[in-house]
């Protein structure tokens, strides 16, 4: 475990326990606490990452391999949005609010343990806290929808977790041990790969279920629409990225699969990879409900880092890596969005909504920021990734798919068009006729979210630079 | 293998296919515990005896007592409403196919996987291995509890307001 970045798993804990006790009777303070918390992990994270001599220095000075800072700065930056959102959009009478906000800070401690782990059982015991907290966190709305959504993932997620049991304890009997480096240690030699991939294999089937990737994504939809929708966000921004996507690109970089070891896996993930860009893609276009539309998106969207990661060649796992943080910021902002038309107008249902540029400017505006980047649309930082993730696949000679992941893109441009033009743009509806803006602190973390979409994509060279170093540690 | 550690493992897939089979709760608790021995015996037998001892405590005892405990407190309503048990028939034909394709596809599986054992690291005494080896797994045990606990907080009350 990289004991560098243990306090950003320590002190959420911490937090997490204290807030029952120390907001009884004072229910406000379970936001302050949640939320200084997340945001005071956040600045020293930033500090961390983005000082000037760290920059300057072409970020050598990272500890640890990079990528875990990495991916704690966004599990704290989606977290920290969430909590923030859930300040002024939770009712003030909600009976389980502390529990809400300690669930959160268990989630966040989960996530940092398992992008700071150095082995296999580890990531495992992490991934099942954040299983059983996600679990919660959909049921949070008891609703028909909520607990229909929160079954599915629980009959899935399960499932998918004994498939990773099973995958461990070939790769305990095969390999004699589940760190991370013996694993690679025993790629990079000339012994027969075979039962090790097997076990490989096995795990990856287990993440690729908890990612949401087609055709194991019948969880995925009703889980964002059944639940809370701070908690939408919170899953479709960080969880799932974190509890499947991480580990399949994870153990993507430590199987070498672009030294051909383990061709057949490879070309298994990257088939996968490319189903799920077209299933998300193509129901995407045919979905009335935006948190629905919002979620096969997100079905899409991860085919493109499952690709990247099957193909494996270290412009591709940069790839895979960037889309992936990407990813985690536009669609927090689209679901924080969605959120915010639920709250103005009490509907998700796209055909009942109209014209709500008009009474929510800023919420469209944001929207029409991350709608481009979950598109690919230059400058923005989704354009970065997917071209990176192009380039990868051409460069390895895979010029069909390359050429079928950037269709699929102008498909997903096509379906944000319309989502736009039906909820934001277009006729002015009864809906929109009776809404308005919501208030400031519930527009603030999309505007940071959009900025830091915008920020990413302009300063792409630095971008780059960090992703570099990152894959010269993470690769052998 | 040998033929004690068959009879356990049939034992095994038996009872756990009793749990879920029983008609009433209590017997499924039950079965769920005996399911837990036989694991626990099976852990003695292949010489992880902390396993067993685990297993044996935990599995079979404490959470045995939880489950007949909240099982005592429903048990009226479950009366009450009688269940369609007919999809549950179709569970011993799968497993009777699951078990011949089994028989004549994993031998050989099995007899490959194992020419490619290696010897564990680490094992030793428990205190070594919970404190020094498995360190973070300790603090995601923890987490887990925490997590349980806010789990109950959670889905309670609402329920309870209901």
């Amino acid at each position: 475990m990289d004991k560098g970045l243990l306090a950003y798993l320590l002190i959420p804990l911490f937090s997490a326990l204290v807030i029952p006790f120390a907001a009884r009777g004072r229910e406000k303070l379970a936001d302050i606490l949640a939320n200084v918390t997340l945001l005071a992990g956040l600045v020293n994270l930033l500090w961390l990452a983005l000082r000037p001599s760290v920059i300057a220095g072409g970020f050598e000075e990272i500890p640890g391999d990079g990528l875990s800072l990495l991916l704690v700065t966004a599990i704290y930056l989606v977290a920290f949005c969430v909590t923030f959102f859930s300040a002024w959009f939770v009712p003030a009478g909600m009976p389980n609010r502390r529990a809400y906000y300690s669930l959160i800070l268990v989630s966040v401690a989960a996530m940092t343990g398992v992008v700071t782990a150095a082995d296999f059982f580890t990531l495992y015991i992490y991934i099942e806290v954040l299983a059983v907290t996600s679990f919660a966190l959909i049921s949070t709305d008891d609703s028909p929808k909520g607990l229909e959504g929160a079954l599915k993932y629980f009959l899935l997620s399960f499932p998918a977790s004994a498939l990773i049991l099973g995958g461990i304890a070939v790769l305990m009997m095969t390999l004699g041990s589940l760190s991370y480096d013996n694993l690679h240690i025993f790629m990079s030699s000339d012994v027969p790969a075979g039962p090790v991939v097997f076990g490989a294999a096995l795990m990856m089937l287990g993440f690729l279920i908890k990612s949401g990737v087609a055709p194991f994504h019948m969880w995925t939809p009703d889980a964002y629409q059944g639940a809370y929708a701070p908690v939408s966000a919170h899953l479709a921004g960080i969880v799932t990225k974190i509890s499947g996507v991480y580990a399949v690109v994870r153990m993507a970089s430590l199987l070498r699969f672009f030294d051909g070891r383990a061709q057949g896996l490879s070309a298994l993930l990257m088939l996968l990879g490319l189903v799920s860009i077209a299933v998300g893609a193509l129901a995407a276009l045919r979905q009335t409900d935006l948190k629905r539309m919002l979620a096969f998106s997100s079905i899409s969207q991860i085919g493109y880092i499952i690709l990247a990661a099957g193909l494996g060649t270290p412009l591709a796992l940069i790839g895979a890596v960037f889309h992936l943080i990407n990813h985690a910021t536009f669609k927090t902002v689209l679901f924080l969005n969605s959120a915010s038309v639920e709250k103005a107008t009490g509907t998700t249902d796209m055909d009942k909504l109209g014209g709500m540029e008009h009474a929510m400017p800023w919420t469209s505006w944001t929207s029409v920021i991350a709608l481009f980047s979950t598109a690919g649309v230059p400058p923005l930082s989704g354009f970065w990734s997917k071209l990176l993730i192009i380039l990868a696949l051409w460069e390895a000679g895979l010029k069909g798919y390359a050429v079928i992941a950037l269709l699929f893109s102008t498909v997903t441009l096509a379906y944000f068009v319309m989502m736009q033009r039906k909820v934001f743009f277009g006729k002015k509806s009864d809906a929109a006729a009776a809404a308005t803006e919501v208030s400031a602190p519930l527009l603030a973390p999309a505007v940071l979210m959009s900025a830091a979409i915008v920020a990413l994509g302009l300063l792409f060279p630095y971008v780059f630079s960090y992703l570099k170093m990152m894959a010269g540690r993470i690769i052998l | 293998m040998n033929y004690y550690h068959t009879l356990l493992l049939c034992a095994t897939v038996a009872l756990a296919v009793w749990a879920v089979m029983a008609r009433g709760l209590l017997l499924s608790a039950v079965m769920l515990a005996l399911v837990s021995v036989a694991v626990s015996l099976a852990f003695f037998s292949y010489g992880a005896p902390w396993a067993a001892v685990f297993e044996l405590s935990v599995c079979a005892g404490l959470i045995t007592v939880l489950f007949i405990g909240a099982v005592s407190l429903i048990r009226r309503e479950e009366s009450a409403k009688p269940e369609n048990r007919a999809r549950f028939h179709a569970l011993p034909l799968v497993l009777a196919i699951f078990a011949i394709a089994s028989w004549f596809a994993l031998p050989p599986f099995f007899a490959e996987l194992s020419s490619w054992i290696r010897p564990g690291t680490g094992g030793g005494q428990i205190g070594l291995a919970l404190w020094d080896l498995r360190r973070p797994d300790l603090l995601g045990q923890v987490l887990m509890l925490a997590a349980g606990v806010f789990v109950i907080k959670s889905v309670l009350p609402g329920r309870t307001q209901k």
